[in-house]
């Protein structure tokens, strides 16, 4: 009886991330889906009272804090995504005029480098209603201007909007001249030729090309705004009151804050299933590509 | 009919382009004075828009908090001072111990180094098994490491620090790092997995003829063929490590919470009044060492992000 | 040096069986070239014996040892691969060591052997540079030396010379053969060249759809093709394949083509003679038709055909005649050819003794 070593030891070599794949990753999901099942308050508590073995989701739907959450996650997703639509922009002018295209570039990626607690706290004192740039538009005659945004709750969103999309703009934009790269480059001059538009040229030929590019930017920035804390955090610290709480947000604040582990548990659960809901189209995407790549 | 005149057309005016350049310079000419100007005004409004932020932070934090109270957040400062960094560095209280960011920085080096070489070497050989030898289970293990590589923390927090309390590394510098090591894990692997699959095949079953030994085919052949990609990840991994908030205040203790965590500490929870030029030389110091890298190895820094957002 | 044996060899993927039951041997010191067109199973039938590939069942012996399940270092082999496949990190010298160290020879053994393969394949300036540093020659030398290295019982190319340009591709085929002469390993070559394989080897497997349709010296394969797959696949330009029918007259066989044309087929050494109208199919190689103008008394065919035109190949000439509704290549004088012009008829005779017969259904040799 011989032993194969070529098949053998790869295996062994995989054992070590297999098992952290297996036990932190697979193993604390089932864990923590077990644990939304339980009262488990500040330390776990593993019995499960089968009359009423979804009492943490009941409470969830009741909370007005999480459907705050839901919603802020909504409206992040909504308003950050217009770094992507900033980004092809900016992409766009950086492909077709070459003048200075790794100035903008080195410019426009930079922010992506810096810690988003950096990124939080430079945009806080920004909008700093009194020494910051509401002062200073007031003092040259702009009375009206209103930069107070992260004082009330109904603009302190927005605030968290446009520091993300300071924020991610440049990593779209890097996406997006990837894809404009791999456009054949004969297009622009038959276009040229034929004496297309500009407009026409992108919004019929060029961005129906990139629509992969799109949709893995979409399902990117989705997955990004589901983990979204730190910017929360820096920014307004989930407030003013509850009025920038999102999942993330909610999740720690269960678990440290409220020291609730079975509630936290269940939102938790919550986020995991909003991130299958995302991460499910990148595989079919993934999926779909790989066999039109296979086919050509 | 249409196709092939475009081509031809397109064929053509390349050919034209090639025999005569001065037309092509004249075209340029005229392009910059109009489109193209607008374009480049556009793209350095943007830059502006994007420097704005570092041009205040610094300035701020070379002000006095006197200056600072006028309200001139644009204006460059009166009196030039580095005030502000010193003590953010030596004296700003994070918390309730009041040593400045240097603590935090010093925690901040000694996780990034562990969590490099743990995560770095585990991912490195998983993906080199992966990729170049043949495994049975390799697709449904490359599925779920692409599942893995989008799990948010939050949802296998509490498990996490379980099990780091019971391995007795929680709170400690080394619990950080092995965190951050499991959690960059699968976006790794995926990373160095990809980039060994353009390895030729004939290569490998050359080494395997010639030595059949997995760790001596690593060392001798593959190793060596990595340089670009360990790069790429390195620069990619100490990005990430540094700017990490939530692994740090998670699973780090006490004393052993990195450089982010310090200053969130030092900005959010003031004492008295609020120092902002200390807080915005902290904020600097922090954002200082990634910076660097990406100042001096932007291409690498890029080809990273990238990298690690599409991979599948 | 030991032979080969590949027994009752199943290779499937899934469901696709790409190799059924195959048998073949080959004795030492043979060179057997596995020849066919591509995706006709000859590399996974060599990635098999070196062990890359998985056998789905049957086994494979080397002299006495069963190496089915033998890891591929384990198999005494050394293989000279397509792409060269050098390690591109590695120089010369290490690309040369990097298999006997592994072996963990003595290092003066490793030196000594380096250096003797550095001579026989005259690379010894080239020792400290890098593959990338390397023509295409240069390279496939250093791969060849690599296998050389590990003084290997058994070779195995797989497509050695075929990113190689003509000229240096002649010049390595030698250079191959005279390395298997002097040091008479047991070499198992796959190629889809068929001059590769009848100068170099000393047996050659055709395969095609992952049969072996023939295993024969060179000279058999191309005198006896077994089938109309080989015929058609060896010598070029391709032998004459014209349909026909037999006919017995005077209890003298012989073959009627659709056009009419007769060809006597009596010196034919059938393995059973054919009953009257069978289908068959008759082969012609173009040198073996007689010169036009050269005395046709003794020919089994004589034809008078329109020249369609002429090509020539440099040593060579062929005529291509116009042939029912095809064409019929045959070898011609070069200066003949300048003479002869399009749309001339042109009487041919084909010699007795020389035609190959095949069913018209089935392919087979008759």
């Amino acid at each position: 009886m011989s032993i194969r070593w070529t098949r053998i030891a790869p295996q062994i070599a995989l054992t070590p991330a297999l098992a952290v794949t297996l036990v932190a990753f697979i193993g604390s999901i089932f864990w923590t889906i077990y644990l939304s099942f339980t009262r488990s308050r500040r330390v776990p508590d593993y019995a499960i009272d089968w009359s009423e073995w979804g009492r943490q989701y009941a409470r969830l739907a009741q909370d007005a804090g999480w459907s705050t959450a839901l919603w802020n996650l909504i409206t992040l997703g909504v308003g950050s995504g217009l770094a992507i639509v900033f980004g092809f922009v900016l992409a766009a002018m950086i492909d077709r005029e070459k003048r200075g295209e790794s100035f903008f570039r080195t410019v426009f990626l930079y922010p992506l480098a810096v810690s988003l607690i950096v990124t939080g706290v430079a945009w806080r004192w920004i909008l700093n209603p009194t020494m910051g740039l509401e002062a200073t538009l007031h003092r040259i005659g702009f009375e009206n201007v209103d930069f107070n945004w992260l004082a009330q709750g109904d603009t302190a969103m927005y605030a968290i909007i446009l520091a993300s999309i300071w924020q991610s703009s440049g990593f779209y934009m890097a996406l997006m001249i990837a894809g404009l790269k791999s456009i054949n480059s004969e297009i622009w001059s038959a276009a040229r030729l034929d004496g297309v538009s500009l407009w026409r040229l992108y919004i019929e030929i060029i961005i129906p090309m990139m629509k992969f590019t799109f949709l893995t930017c979409a399902i990117l920035l989705s997955l990004g705004v589901i983990k979204a804390y730190d910017i929360v955090l820096a920014m307004t610290n989930g407030g003013p009151g509850q009025s920038t709480w999102v999942p993330a947000y909610f999740v720690i604040n269960a678990l440290s804050q409220k020291q609730n582990l079975g509630y936290a548990s269940a939102a938790a659960v919550m986020m995991l299933l909003i991130t299958l809901a995302v991460f499910l189209p990148l595989v079919l995407l993934t999926a779909w590509q790989n066999r039109r790549r296979a086919a050509q | 009919m249409t196709d092939l005149t475009v081509t031809e057309a397109a064929a053509g005016a390349t050919a034209l382009k090639r025999r005569r350049p001065a037309a092509r310079t004249r075209r340029r000419h005229r392009g910059l004075n109009g489109r193209s100007l607008a374009v480049l005004v556009f793209l350095t409004m943007c830059a502006l828009f994007f420097c704005v932020p570092l041009y205040v932070v610094l300035t701020t934090s070379l002000k006095t908090m006197e200056e600072i109270r006028q309200g001139q957040i644009f204006a460059l400062p009166d009196t030039w001072t580095l005030e502000a960094w010193r003590f953010a560095w030596n004296e700003a209280c994070s918390g309730i111990t009041c040593e400045g960011l240097k603590v935090g920085f010093w925690n901040s080096v000694r996780i990034l180094v562990p969590s490099l070489i743990l995560s770095i070497s585990l991912a490195m050989v998983t993906g080199y098994a992966l990729a170049l030898w043949e495994v049975k289970w390799a697709g449904t293990f490359l599925f779920l490491l692409f599942l893995c590589a989008f799990v948010p923390l939050q949802i296998i927090m509490f498990p996490l620090i379980a099990i780091t309390r019971s391995m007795g590394v929680y709170g400690t510098i080394l619990g950080v790092a092995v965190v951050h090591a499991v959690m960059s894990m699968p976006v790794l692997t995926l990373i160095f997995r990809n980039y060994y699959k353009d390895i030729p095949a004939e290569i490998m079953n050359a080494a395997i003829m010639d030595s059949g030994s997995f760790w001596r085919i690593f060392g001798e052949i593959i190793l060596p063929m990595s340089g670009n990609i360990l790069i790429v990840v390195l620069i990619l991994q100490i990005t990430n490590v540094w700017n990490d908030y939530l692994i740090g205040v998670t699973f780090g203790g006490y004393n052993t919470q990195p450089m982010t965590v310090n200053l969130a500490n030092m900005v959010t929870v003031s004492t008295g009044t609020a120092s902002y030029n200390v807080d915005m030389a902290a904020a600097l110091l922090t954002a200082i060492p990634p910076l660097v890298v990406y100042f001096l190895v932007g291409k690498f820094f890029v080809a990273g992000i990238t990298a690690g957002a599409i991979k599948g | 040096m030991p032979s080969v044996h590949f027994e009752h060899i199943v290779k499937a993927y899934g469901a696709v069986t790409v190799l059924d039951d195959l048998n073949l041997s080959v004795d030492d010191g043979d060179f057997l070239v596995l020849l066919g067109p591509s995706g006709c199973g000859k590399t996974t039938l060599l990635n098999m014996l070196a062990g890359l590939t998985d056998v789905t069942d049957g086994r494979i012996m080397i002299g006495e040892r069963d190496v089915t399940d033998l890891d591929p270092k384990d198999r005494g082999l050394a293989m000279v691969f397509q792409s060269y496949a050098l390690y591109p990190t590695k120089t010369v010298r290490g690309n040369l060591k990097f298999g006997l160290s592994a072996a963990k020879l003595p290092r003066e053994e490793v030196r000594r052997r380096v250096e003797w393969a550095a001579q026989v394949l005259q690379i010894e300036p080239l020792m400290d540079r890098r593959p990338s540093q390397l023509s295409g020659g240069q390279r496939q030398r250093v791969a060849i030396g690599r296998a050389l290295v590990k003084h290997a019982d058994v070779l195995l190319f797989d497509e050695p010379l075929s990113n190689l340009d003509a000229k240096l591709r002649t010049e390595m085929r030698l250079e191959i053969k005279r390395l298997h002469d002097e040091l008479n390993p047991t070499v198992v070559y796959v190629t889809h060249d068929q001059i590769e394989a009848m100068t170099m080897a000393t047996k050659i497997a055709v395969m095609n759809g992952g049969v072996i349709q023939q295993f024969g010296t060179p000279d058999e394969i191309y005198e006896t093709p077994a089938n109309l797959f080989v015929a058609s696949f060896i010598g070029a330009p391709a032998m004459n394949l014209k349909a026909a029918r037999v006919t017995k007259r005077d209890g003298r066989v012989a073959g009627v083509f659709d056009g009419g044309q007769t060809i006597a087929l009596d010196d034919y050494r059938f393995r059973a003679t054919p009953e009257e109208g069978r289908p068959i199919v008759v082969g012609m190689r173009p040198e073996h038709f007689a010169p036009p103008g050269a005395p046709l008394d003794a020919a089994a065919a004589t034809l008078d055909l329109p020249l369609q035109h002429t090509e020539r190949t440099g040593s060579d000439a062929t005529g291509y005649l116009k042939f029912d509704d095809g064409l019929l290549a045959l070898r011609v004088e070069p200066g003949h050819a300048a003479r002869l012009r399009a749309g001339e008829t042109v009487r041919v005779g084909f010699p007795r003794g020389k035609a190959n017969l095949f069913d018209a259904a089935s392919g087979e040799r008759l």
